[in-house]
């Protein structure tokens, strides 16, 4: 039965493809707004909330660029791999290792000189995160290894690593045998800039650097025809093992950096819950970027504003702090469904034509 | 990529007209004169155990002041997040609290940064059963819940006829190892034969994790159930196998009537009603405050009519005992579970010795 | 009965955008006729095509199937009123046997099983001349067999009208005449075929009345034995065209590649290629024949250092290459370029424009980590305006360009580096003849300047034109190697297929 007629489409203009979108963003809010009603809550009310929650104070400002620094860094690490078509489901894990490693120079050289030290974590930590990611890069590039998996079942290790450090060996012997591990000494901790901690420039410097690096290096390159043909990249005399690896050590990287600063600025030490689900959402945030970097910063920005805005809700208006994971379930399903409507074109009028042809068969 | 912008543009645009067309913003009604409380919870109001105590406490310390002081909650946060709890806070003080009231151990290091954080120097933080202070604005407080814990031992004790008691604990630490000495303590008191067995779950508020654990306890025998963590998940399982269940922070009489016993509870609102009294009479400096059952800080729940009146006789002895002053818990020789002498003959434990509690007693065996 | 119009498509438009692919179209295709489209590649005979397979809606005109108007809203409709197309690109279940392939994704088709539709299968075959095994899996088939699979297909669910895109691209000589054969039965059976193709002799041979479009338009329609092939390629590029393939010989031929005893294997382990040995040399072009999947890939990407040989060595002006990656024949300063089969999967990256597939191989000599875009840059246009490649821009990305045009890129990149051989794997498939012969004038070109070119071909009356000497593959092994000017079409077939000839020709 074709009710619907589904053709595809390459070619749509600009203009149109940016229609189909902002409708589809409206729509989830619409449909958002919906479900709020059935519950008795006001959307209006709700959705100026969220805006007045993320941006309408210094602190609340301040609070959202908090949850943006981890989520844009983590989306650039992200982007590298997924450039590739290495689909890296791992970056949780690779920030829990991240500041792991972090920590673990934290913790042991606490009196080293405050920038000496933090260099240290910085390098420890991008390496730790990298070598988190070489491993399923380099059964993926030796043995062909599905890395979806592979990254995804990384991360449940990293998780029970830490778990067992924070119970056994890494211990606070002063918490009165409550199994954390100890805060950072002050040198271990990011100097803020404006009220945030320095993680935002940092950031901002990433965004910048890896939109160099894809565009304008030839490494950056190389990873995008890798990520394009295969096939390609053999024929142009790449070395393909070399690229997957590089780029799983910059994406790794990336995401162990991730988990310095959160271990360093926001945690002050190392917990197993470190990465906060921001491994996840900057897999979201980075391909509604469309894998470019500048697009990123911004996705990010509004991502933390919803979920800064949401967090204030349940404060402010006590309401569920799952409205506004409602909100943004609703706009990541229209916006990546209006995806189809992008490629296909979609007519209704089937059920009138296909009257017509049975007429015709049967006359 | 300029797709991608005008989308973001576009998002942009639909928020902001939702912020143009919402108008103001939600104002609470009461007046700036109120003082305002925020409260960070671990788990739900609602769950039956720890936070719904903390809760109750928080109610009956509003209803008190009548609408001198108001109360905002944020209720399962995360305690091993610790940009959960900061943020938590950092919200309730945007909201305009001037007291922040964390119920859980976990949220220890974020209130200690927050507190030393000059920005938030006129801020009182109020922090539950963790051990750090400062001079200024940084308190905590607990109970003495060995008082408790050591009469429902006696209970459980004089109940049991495996001679095995169930304890469904959370953390393997100090605080938690006060409790299940305490309780083992009292049950030896009338019961030299009895075991206490214990499960660690590694969660506060885990109530499948916590169900589970005591149904592990029940199949080895096992009979009387209590626990150290925050749902009544253990007291369901007893129930449900139809043997004894001692709950904690709340009287569950009424949700497992076919088990409850009793429980060793929290009356928080004593403590908060002074401490905010003494913050707004602006009093208050920062203590490390330990309520007993002298002080009706801590109690044991009436004990319901499943446990025998010579039972209740027995406890209610004891109990005018420890409130009187006249019975110290932790009095040696006490032996550890591997046979080390941890209290001399002759020495009592006062609450600093009690916290520096590091071992189970003799008669204890864990798994964690 | 014989005379009824089975298909009557009259004033049929059908736009993509801005582009119309179809104009006011009229064809009219009777019973008991093989009817043939004719354009280049381009001229919206696919477009047709697919209007009368109910992929497509047209926008104007109507459709009548044995007289009756009709509207098509799925292929569903269309294949419900018999007709059966076969796809350039065949769709069928690869682990399945013929026989699952035939009742697959039918209705009701739950129960047929066995007896019922061998018997079927069986009365299908014998009545159209159609000989396949049905329990035979189709990755075992060859490409004629699959092809034969299909039109059972099309035939078990009830067509009378059977429309075939390019069947003919990928069979041998012998093949095509076994199919041309079996369209011949079904015209006797009385149903209607029409077959779309862009080569003039298989028109000339097998078509009762042709139909030529051009850019989207019905040039006409004319009954094949009236006309010359001359007149068709007018009516096809709206001009006279020169045909004729120039080969020159060049003296002083000196040897740039020498394949020796080359074997190679496949990923099952199998060879692939099977002791194969040949000489190019410079100024000449070097043809490889051969039934598709004869070892002509492998031949093609052994020497490009994509594929390890398993035995036997490759000399690029006397130095062994076997063993070399693609990298190190590129930091080798080993000038040899290489226009691979699948050229959007390989040599180019669709998504990318011009200049970034200039930069592919041209990056690795570039100091530095910074990707240069200038020289790329001044090199697209060179490239464009001298092989006179149609883009908006050179920043368009090359899947966007027409296939010819694609071809051109590729070529001209290839060209640019100045190569001393070039490989050239099916340099002209899926190309119009305007581009074909522009791509036969490069290689010319380039045999002229002195460069040795492996041509691997389909079309044979091409190979035997433009080729200096041949190289006949058959199942990877080499079966002969042949002068053109002195074997005949047949002859080269019977080595295709694995034959010998009493002659040995133009052997180096």
């Amino acid at each position: 039965m074709n009710f619907i007629k589904i053709t595809k489409r390459d070619d749509l203009p600009r203009n149109k493809a940016i229609l189909i979108r902002g409708v589809a963003i409206l729509l989830s809010l619409i449909c958002a707004g919906l479900v709020m009603l059935i519950f008795g809550l006001e959307p209006i009310k709700i959705y100026t909330e969220i805006i007045n929650g993320s941006l309408g104070s210094e602190m609340r400002i301040k609070q959202t660029i908090i949850k943006a620094i981890p989520l844009v860094i983590t989306s650039l690490g992200i982007l590298v791999a997924f450039k590739m078509k290495f689909w890296n489901i791992g970056a949780e894990g690779q920030i829990i290792m991240g500041a792991m490693a972090a920590a673990y120079v934290a913790l042991n050289y606490g009196e080293t000189p405050k920038p000496v030290l933090l260099l240290l974590m910085v390098i420890a930590s991008m390496l730790a995160g990298g070598i988190w990611a070489f491993i399923p890069a380099f059964f993926k590039a030796k043995m062909g290894t599905n890395e979806t998996i592979f990254t995804l079942m990384m991360n449940y290790i990293a998780i029970k690593f830490v778990t067992y450090l924070q119970y056994g060996p890494w211990k606070d012997p002063g918490a009165q045998g409550f199994p954390k591990i100890a805060q950072f000494g002050d040198n271990a901790v990011l100097p803020a800039v404006f009220g945030i901690h320095a993680g935002w420039i940092i950031a901002l410097i990433l965004v910048v650097l890896m939109y160099i690096f894809i565009n304008h290096t030839k490494k950056g390159y190389e990873i995008t025809v890798v990520g394009e043909s295969l096939e390609t990249a053999r024929y142009a005399g790449m070395n393909i093992k070399s690229i997957i690896i590089t780029a799983m050590l910059i994406s790794g990287g990336l995401c162990g950096l991730t988990g310095m600063i959160q271990a360093s600025a926001i945690e002050r030490t190392l917990t197993s819950g470190i990465s906060a689900g921001y491994g996840f959402t900057a897999i979201i945030t980075a391909w509604l970027a469309r894998l470019n970097a500048i697009a990123v910063l911004v996705v990010c920005i509004l991502f933390a504003m919803l979920i800064q805005g949401g967090a204030y809700l349940q404060i402010a208006m006590n309401v569920p702090e799952s409205v506004a994971s409602l909100v943004q379930g609703s706009v990541l399903f229209f916006v990546l469904g209006s995806d189809f409507f992008i490629q296909y074109k979609v007519s209704l009028q089937g059920l009138f034509r296909k009257k017509n042809a049975e007429e015709g068969g049967a006359a | 990529m300029k797709k991608v912008l005008s989308v973001l543009l576009i998002l942009a645009l639909v928020f902001g007209l939702a912020a143009c067309g919402g108008g103001e913003t939600a104002e609470e009604p009461a007046g700036d004169e109120a003082l305002k409380v925020g409260f960070i919870y671990i788990g739900t109001k609602n769950d039956g155990g720890f936070t719904q105590a903390h809760h109750e406490g928080t109610m009956a310390m509003e209803e008190y002041f009548g609408g001198k002081v108001t109360t905002i909650i944020k209720e399962g946060v995360d305690d091993t997040d610790k940009q959960a709890a900061k943020e938590a806070a950092l919200g309730m003080i945007d909201q305009g609290a001037s007291v922040i009231v964390a119920c859980s151990f976990g949220f220890m290091d974020a209130l200690d940064e927050l507190a030393n954080d000059p920005a938030y120097a006129d801020i009182k933080f109020l922090h539950f059963s963790g051990y750090k202070m400062n001079d200024t604005n940084f308190g905590n407080y607990f109970g003495a819940t060995e008082e408790p814990r050591y009469l429902s031992g006696i209970v459980a004790g004089m109940q049991t006829e495996t001679n095995k008691l169930g304890y469904v604990a959370a953390f393997p630490y100090t605080e938690v190892q006060i409790g299940i000495n305490a309780f083992t303590l009292g049950a030896q008191s009338v019961n030299p034969d009895v075991e206490v067995k214990v499960v660690y779950i590694n969660s506060w508020y885990d109530p499948a994790q916590e169900k589970a654990a005591a149904e592990a306890l029940l199949a080895q025998g096992c009979d009387v159930i209590t626990q150290h963590c925050d749902t009544t998940g253990p007291q369901v399982a007893a129930a449900e196998k139809g043997v004894y269940a001692i709950g904690y922070n709340m009287d569950n009489s009424a949700v497992v009537p076919e088990s409850f016993l009793t429980a060793p509870i929290w009356h928080h609102e004593e403590f908060l009603i002074a401490t905010i009294q003494a913050i707004m009479d602006g009093t208050w400096t920062p203590e490390s405050y330990y309520g007993t059952m002298a002080d009706g800080y801590v109690d044991l729940a009436p004990m319901t009519d499943l446990v025998p009146a010579e039972t209740k006789a027995a406890v209610e002895a004891v109990k005018a005992q420890i409130i009187a002053g006249e019975k110290p818990i932790f009095v040696g020789p006490i032996y550890d579970n591997a046979g080390n002498l941890v209290v001399p003959e002759g020495t009592t434990l006062d609450r600093g010795g009690i916290w520096e509690t590091n071992y189970l007693v003799k008669g204890v065996t864990a798994v964690q | 009965m014989q005379d009824k119009v089975a298909i009557e498509m009259k004033d049929i438009s059908k736009a993509f955008g801005a582009v119309k692919a179809n104009e006011n179209i009229n064809l009219s295709v009777l019973n008991g006729e093989i009817h043939a489209l004719l354009g280049e590649n381009g001229a919206g005979k696919s477009t047709l095509m697919n209007m009368l397979s109910g992929i497509y809606n047209p926008d104007g005109g109507t459709i009548s199937i044995y007289g009756r108007e009709v509207k098509f809203n799925s292929p569903k409709d269309s294949i419900r009123m018999g007709i059966g197309m076969i796809h350039q690109h065949f769709k069928l279940v690869d682990v399945l046997t013929a026989k699952e392939n035939i009742v697959i994704g039918q209705k009701g088709n739950f129960f047929t099983r066995g007896k019922e539709l061998s018997r079927k299968v069986r009365e299908i075959s014998d009545r159209y001349g159609l000989d396949i095994n049905p329990d035979k899996k189709v990755y075992e088939m060859s490409v004629g067999e699959k092809q034969t699979l299909e039109i059972i297909k099309v035939l078990y669910r009830g067509a009378k009208i059977l429309i075939l895109d390019e069947p003919t691209a990928v069979l041998t000589p012998q093949e095509i005449k076994r199919l041309f054969q079996i369209l011949r039965n079904m015209k006797e059976e009385g149903c209607a075929v029409v077959i779309i193709t862009h080569k003039l002799n298989e028109v000339m041979e097998i078509s009762d009345r042709v139909t030529v479009l051009r850019k989207g338009n019905s040039i006409g329609t004319v009954e094949t034995s009236k006309v010359e092939v001359s007149n068709l390629i007018e009516m096809m590029v709206g001009k006279k065209v020169d045909l004729a393939i120039k080969k020159e010989t060049f003296a002083n031929p000196k040897p740039l590649l020498d394949v020796d005893n080359l074997s190679v294997l496949d990923k099952e382990k199998k060879p692939a290629l099977d002791q194969v040995s040949f000489t190019l040399n410079s100024g000449e072009i070097l043809g490889v024949a051969g039934v598709a999947g004869s070892g002509q890939k492998e031949l093609c990407e052994t020497i490009a250092g994509l594929i390890h040989a398993d035995k036997g060595r490759i000399f690029f002006e006397g130095g062994n290459i076997v063993g070399k990656t693609p990298r190190d024949i590129i930091r080798l300063g080993i000038r040899m370029g290489f226009i691979p089969e699948d050229r959007l999967g390989m040599g180019l990256v669709g998504s990318m424009d011009i200049v970034h597939n200039l930069i592919l191989k041209d990056y690795q000599s570039q100091p530095g980590i910074f990707l240069k875009r200038g020289p790329c840059v001044e090199k697209a246009n060179k490239i464009v305006s001298r092989l006179d490649i149609s883009t908006p821009d050179i920043y368009t990305p090359v899947k966007r360009l027409s296939g010819g045009n694609i071809q051109k890129v590729l070529l001209g990149r290839e060209i640019d580096a100045a190569p001393k051989v070039l490989i050239t794997a099916y340099a002209v498939r899926g190309l119009d003849i305007g581009a074909s012969y522009k791509i036969y004038d490069l290689l010319n070109e380039q045999k002229a300047r002195g460069v040795g070119v492996l041509f691997i071909g389909e079309d044979i009356d091409v190979l035997m034109d433009l080729c200096d000497r041949i190289v006949v593959l058959c199942g990877g092994k080499l079966t002969g190697i042949v002068d053109p000017g002195q074997v005949t079409k047949e002859e080269i077939g019977l080595l295709m297929a694995g034959g010998t000839l009493e002659k040995e020709v133009g052997q180096a």
